[in-house]
């Protein structure tokens, strides 16, 4: 890894990428800006109700897209969000047994996409991806993570490795390997 | 025996002796005793003799009685004399100080210096064989023979360059390299040292890089960083160094230690500053072709920006002395390479090279007026080609950032409109483009589509930076962007984050210190039309307007037109039939609150105006509307009256003594004319009269408590005043707002405005209060009690103990009601307040948190033991005393939310239990004490790390507790809600984040076992469960601790690695 393969890449502006809006702010409750600095006496009076506690917040691709964007690239001090390497449209969430209506079971798809075709660090990047997924998702998803197709001469080579849970397992146990993944990771929050 | 072998015999084991015995000789030789011809005779016999030993202290004996002797007593024939002496035995123990103190007399010449120092270069050879001490003595020598007689020095030339070279070489000890590095640094900078650049600068630059590492305990307190200073301070020393110095520093950024590297740029960068331009241009290119480097593929942060800062240092040295721009000039030449480097980089702006070139372009720019001028004739225009050639809306944002970071040099270099003085007589290059500049920007921030936030927002800031850029826009071209800037607020859908926006109230408020009349011309009129009339509960815009106003308004002249326009149509308002909501006067008082709180009121000209339309003014209205007068209902509204008391408070205390006193006066008639019967004393008041008080409390906690006189029904003493006082807060009848300012009012007579000696009257209404015993007490008395404590304890009044224990007392209550208002009441107790606060003058001890907590905390402790042990004991527990502990452990939530962690800490042991305690309670009313429990340990463990919990022996407790709170869908009876859940595991991510104490700097603990290893597995699978929360701010905790575990919560170190 000692020569940088891309030097020069793209680079997407950190306040560009796609983010969550809260759709909840109701209307008519302007408390922002110089309104929130003095208390209005009725909020003494009113404790904060919970109301919305029942509502779930079931785990979407942009939960998913938040979970890896921070992820650091290996060769640059820039995430993976900025490099564009995973980007929103790229995740899907689908349920693994399609017909079996009750399942919880859930897959995850992430694509991912190399600066350049010919990135040999595509491999590491990808499991990077999976374990910063398995270790944040519930038990009952599956993850998948391949390369984008079209965008890597050896693309099919790096998914058989990622796909292939034997080899990635094995992958994980090399202490080298692990130690540039735990690297990449720090910069999660 | 004679002196001479009595001080021989003492001088190694008794100082002072030897002292006295050298002070008694040199008083026969001022009383002509003795002559120092004796003396010196008398050495003769030890001074030949083999013993170096002896030599020695022989010759310390001369120089003992020489130091004894008053400075003018030697003649300068003696000084002469011993001079030689000393100088043929220098080699001698006790010459050299001899020698040290001849040089310091008067009569020491220029002569004797010279051969003094040629005595040091003749006879140490062998210096550095000998002890540190005595090649200190010689040093220092040597160092003060320079400051005293440097001329005498100076005129040996190259024997005493060569001598000096030839004593250090080959120095190794740090105390001592400090006095060589400066004495030869003397001789750099003053001596002839054209033939001996070489000699010279090899004899320091060996020691480069330090690598010194002072050992621990250092008692001479050298660091590595003052050698590094002098050592670098010789290496620029002279220009005459430059063909060996910057060639060797440039190699040795080849080197793969970053600290060598950061060292040698720091000495480079003394180079640069110290050399002559002309021998800085010799290796100006060269430098910056080894620099380019360390910048493009920066390697360390650090080490870019040092090379940015060399970079800079170079054209500012460039730049000294010249005025008109050409391209022969060393600066031209020297930049040529530079831009088009820059230029190159930049034709991709948006990849990742294009950074480090805007950063050269930023320190170099900013360097000076001419390098500026230089690199904006040279890069504006392909900027602009790129721009108009540029295939997407990125590169142009980048292009854009491009130009903002010249125009941020600009402001450097030419100042902003408010800079004062230092006006630069070169023209502004950026002139020539301006026109070009305001159609881009005013294009991509207006004419480009709305949701490309973060483009427009590029393009809002370089208008900004121009706009403010001093004699660069015309007042005109400004009034344009101020009005982009009123479209994008006033008609412009909210997009995302709204950070437009943002961005463009921020440029309104910067531009109102530069330009505030255009704000007031054009962004005034143009805001204030579009505030309503009334609100008729259709539309709130105008908070967001209101919102905006007052954060441009806080320039004096544009304060001054808010308020006119505000207060005018506050007092449509108010003389309306159908005046609408009261939210919107209520935003309107809210606005001028908010922009007084900006100012510096008590500084304001207009300050006395303001009191009369506001506080007189509208206070009277008040009167007015709560004797039933009112136009409508406004005024009796309780938030409305809040709001005002809060301006009116701010203004009380800004005001002069005269007007504080007229407020004094009027605190309950309100300024009223007639008809207003005041609040106190007043029977069957009504709710209207009775919330007047609101205004009375807030104008009475801004006056002076010299003011206390002044204030109706305190003569003779406010006995009565606080008993009516006290008999409305218990009354249960009473509004929440009304009840509130009463309990306030109350709490700021006694803790204010009562006298010491009174104190007696508001200890005996707490005790009349709390007397009833056995009795249930309403909330409202419980409140009153508290409130009227909070008054007395904050100024640490005599019975405050009593006060505590009284309070512990109600909380053992055997009615539930009485005991569950007196644990939540114990977050009042040292709670901040608006009202009761150190900005209102109110008596707070620094003291009166300490005594509250080391009072309360071992009663709480010792009463849930108590209740603990009665549990155990009773197979059935008496329900009557269920409550006891979840109401102790309640006030005790109360109490640490309300102090700092610091006074925590010594009683960790013993709280600790308590709060895992709490965090045992489950129902849903006992969220807010666990709530407040996990703030508390959060902080805690946030502040001193895993250690100090392990140190009380609670890890696996305390994680047991937090994992049990994570859970979502507990058994039945058990509440967790998010926020509980979310805090929760903010610990657990805490304990994994903060395993070693902040405090262990240097002193490096040896990796132990973590403390939280033995809960590593379970964490991690309980965390697994989380994982799959409801609720997504849940998730996002859990994944956060779950990782910190993993990565954070380690095995044995491995040895191997």
């Amino acid at each position: 890894m000692a020569e940088v393969q891309n030097s020069n890449p793209t680079i997407l502006n950190v306040a560009d990428l796609p983010t969550r809006t809260r759709s909840t702010i109701k209307a008519g409750d302007y408390h922002s800006g110089i309104f929130a600095a003095v208390p209005n006496p009725a909020d003494f009076l009113s404790s904060d109700s919970e109301d919305d506690d029942l509502l779930e917040e079931p785990i979407d691709e942009q939960e998913i897209y938040d979970l890896i964007k921070s992820i650091s690239d290996p060769e640059h001090p820039l995430s993976l969000g900025e490099l564009a390497v995973v980007s929103l449209p790229d995740i899907f969430i689908k349920p693994t047994l399609p017909n079996v209506s009750d399942s919880p079971l859930q897959t995850v798809i992430v694509l991912i996409t190399p600066t350049i075709t010919h990135c040999s660090l595509a491999t590491v990047i990808g499991l990077g991806v999976r374990v910063r997924l398995e270790q944040s998702l519930p038990p009952r998803f599956r993850v998948d993570v391949r390369i984008k197709e079209g965008t890597h001469s050896t693309g099919d080579e790096v998914n058989k490795q990622l796909g292939d849970k034997e080899r990635v397992a094995a992958a994980l146990e090399n202490g080298a390997l692990m130690q540039v993944i735990t690297k990449m990771m720090e910069t999660c929050q | 025996m004679s002196a001479l072998q009595t001080f021989m015999l003492v001088v190694d084991n008794d100082k002072d002796e030897a002292k006295s015995i050298a002070a008694s000789v040199a008083q026969d030789l001022e009383s002509k005793k003795t002559t120092l011809i004796d003396i010196v005779r008398q050495l003769g016999e030890y001074i030949n003799d083999e013993d170096p030993i002896l030599r020695g202290k022989a010759i310390s004996f001369l120089t003992a009685v020489i130091k004894a002797l008053p400075p003018r007593f030697l003649s300068r024939q003696q000084i002469q004399v011993l001079t030689t002496f000393f100088g043929d035995r220098i080699e001698d123990g006790g010459a050299v100080a001899g020698l040290d103190r001849l040089q310091g007399l008067e009569r020491f010449n220029k002569e004797l210096a010279i051969e003094t120092a040629q005595a040091l270069f003749g006879n140490f050879q062998d210096l550095q064989s000998r002890s540190q001490t005595q090649r200190f003595q010689v040093y220092q020598l040597l160092n003060e023979l320079m400051s005293r007689h440097r001329e005498a020095l100076r005129e040996m030339g190259d024997e005493s360059l060569m001598g000096i070279v030839d004593l250090m070489t080959g120095e190794k000890d740090p105390r001592n390299l400090m006095m060589v590095f400066s004495i030869l640094k003397v001789v750099m900078m003053e001596w002839d040292v054209t033939n001996h650049a070489e000699l010279l600068f090899d004899s320091v630059y060996n020691y480069f890089p330090i690598t010194f590492r002072p050992p621990p305990n250092d008692p001479y307190g050298i660091t590595a960083q003052d050698l590094k200073g002098r050592l670098q301070d010789c290496i620029s020393a002279s220009r005459h160094f430059a063909p060996h110095a910057i060639p060797s520093l440039l190699d040795k950024l080849d080197s793969t230690s970053p600290n060598v590297k950061k060292d040698a740029l720091n000495a480079l960068i003394a180079c640069i500053h110290s050399y002559d331009p002309d021998t800085v241009s010799r290796y100006s290119i060269t430098i910056w072709e080894v620099l380019k480097f360390e910048i493009l593929n920066a390697q360390e942060e650090f080490l870019s920006e040092s090379s940015l800062e060399a970079l800079s240092g170079i054209a500012k040295r460039l730049s000294e002395g010249v005025t008109e721009v050409s391209s022969d000039l060393p600066l031209a030449q020297y930049l040529r390479p530079i831009t088009q480097e820059c230029n190159e980089q930049l034709q991709e702006p948006q990849q990742k090279q294009a950074k480090p070139a805007q950063q050269i372009l930023s320190s170099l720019s900013s360097s000076s007026a001419v390098a500026f001028t230089i690199i904006v004739q040279s890069v504006v225009a392909p900027i602009f080609t790129i721009y108009q050639e540029a295939d997407g809306i990125v590169k142009q944002r980048a292009l854009l950032e491009t130009l903002a970071v010249l125009f941020q040099s600009a402001t450097q270099v030419f100042g902003q409109w408010t800079t004062r003085g230092g006006e630069v007589a070169q023209a502004n290059p950026l002139v020539e483009f301006k026109d070009q500049f305001s159609d881009v920007l005013g294009q991509a921030l207006m004419g480009s589509a709305k949701d490309e936030v973060s483009f427009r927002v590029t393009a809002l800031k370089g208008f900004l930076r121009l706009s403010t850029l001093r004699d660069f826009f015309q007042e005109n071209e400004i009034g344009l962007f101020v009005q982009y800037l009123d479209e994008i607020l006033l008609t412009e859908e909210s997009v995302g984050r709204d950070d437009l926006k943002k961005e463009a109230i921020a440029a309104l408020a910067e531009i109102s210190k530069h330009k505030p009349r255009l704000i007031m011309d054009i962004t005034f009129p143009a805001f204030v039309a579009t505030l309503p009339d009334e609100d008729d509960g259709t539309d709130s815009t105008y908070l967001s307007t209101l919102d905006t106003l007052a954060q441009i308004s806080v320039e004096r002249d544009i304060f001054e037109t808010l308020f006119r326009r505000l207060f005018s149509k506050l007092s449509i308002l108010l003389q309306k039939e159908q005046p609408g909501s009261a939210a919107y006067p209520r935003a309107i008082l809210v606005t001028l609150l908010y922009v007084m709180q900006q100012r510096q009121m008590d500084a304001d000209p207009n300050v006395d105006l303001y009191f009369d339309k506001i506080v007189v003014g509208l206070c009277q209205s008040v009167a007015e509307s709560a004797s039933g007068q009112g136009k409508n209902r406004l005024l009796n509204d309780p938030t409305i009256l809040d709001t005002l008391g809060r301006l009116c408070n701010l203004l009380v205390r800004a005001v002069s003594v005269q007007k504080q006193e007229q407020a004094a006066q009027n605190v309950y008639s309100l300024f009223s004319t007639g008809g207003f019967v005041p609040v106190p004393f007043s029977e069957g008041a009504s709710a209207d009269q009775e919330r007047t008080i609101i205004i009375s409390t807030y104008l009475l906690a801004g006056l002076s408590k010299e003011c206390v006189n002044l204030i109706p029904n305190t003569s003779p003493d406010m006995s009565g005043l606080l008993s009516d006082l006290v008999k409305r807060s218990v009354s249960d009848n009473a509004e929440p707002a009304t009840h509130n300012a009463f309990l306030h009012h109350l709490a700021l007579l006694v803790n204010k405005f009562l006298s010491k000696q009174d104190l007696k009257i508001a200890e005996n209404l707490f005790d009349s209060l709390v007397s009833p015993e056995g009795l249930t007490f309403t909330p409202a008395t419980i409140r009153t009690i508290f409130w009227l404590s909070k008054a007395l304890v904050l100024r640490l009044s005599p019975s405050t103990t009593h006060i505590l224990t009284s309070l512990m007392g109600l909380l053992s209550s055997p009615d539930q009601q009485t005991s569950h208002s007196t644990a939540r009441g114990f977050s009042i107790l040292l709670g901040d307040d608006d009202v009761l606060s150190a900005a209102n003058g109110a008596t707070i001890r620094m003291l009166s948190k300490q005594r509250v907590f080391t009072t309360v905390i071992p009663l709480i402790s010792s009463r849930i033991r108590d209740v603990n042990i009665a549990g155990n004991d009773d197979s059935t527990p008496t329900t009557s005393s269920d409550h006891i502990k979840p109401a102790h452990l309640t006030a005790l939530a109360g109490i640490l939310s309300t102090i700092s962690t610091a006074l925590v800490m010594p009683e960790l042991p013993t709280l600790l239990p308590l709060l895992l305690q709490s965090l045992d309670l489950q129902t849903s009313d006992s969220v807010a004490v666990r709530a407040a429990t996990l703030d508390t340990l959060a902080v805690i463990i946030r502040d001193n790390g895993v250690t100090t919990i392990d140190k009380c022996g609670h890890v696996h407790s305390l994680v047991q507790r937090l994992l049990k709170t994570t859970v979502a869908r507990p058994g039945s009876g058990v509440v967790n809600p998010p926020r509980l859940r979310v805090d929760s595991l903010k610990c657990l991510y805490l304990l994994a984040t903060r395993q070693t104490s902040g405090e262990s700097g240097n002193a490096k603990i040896p990796p132990a076992i973590s403390p939280l290893l033995p809960e590593k597995a379970q964490v991690l699978r309980s965390l697994r469960a989380v994982l799959d929360d409801p609720k997504r701010d849940v998730r996002k905790a859990a994944v956060d601790a779950s990782s910190a575990w993993f990565r954070g919560v380690d095995d044995v170190p491995e040895e191997d690695d």
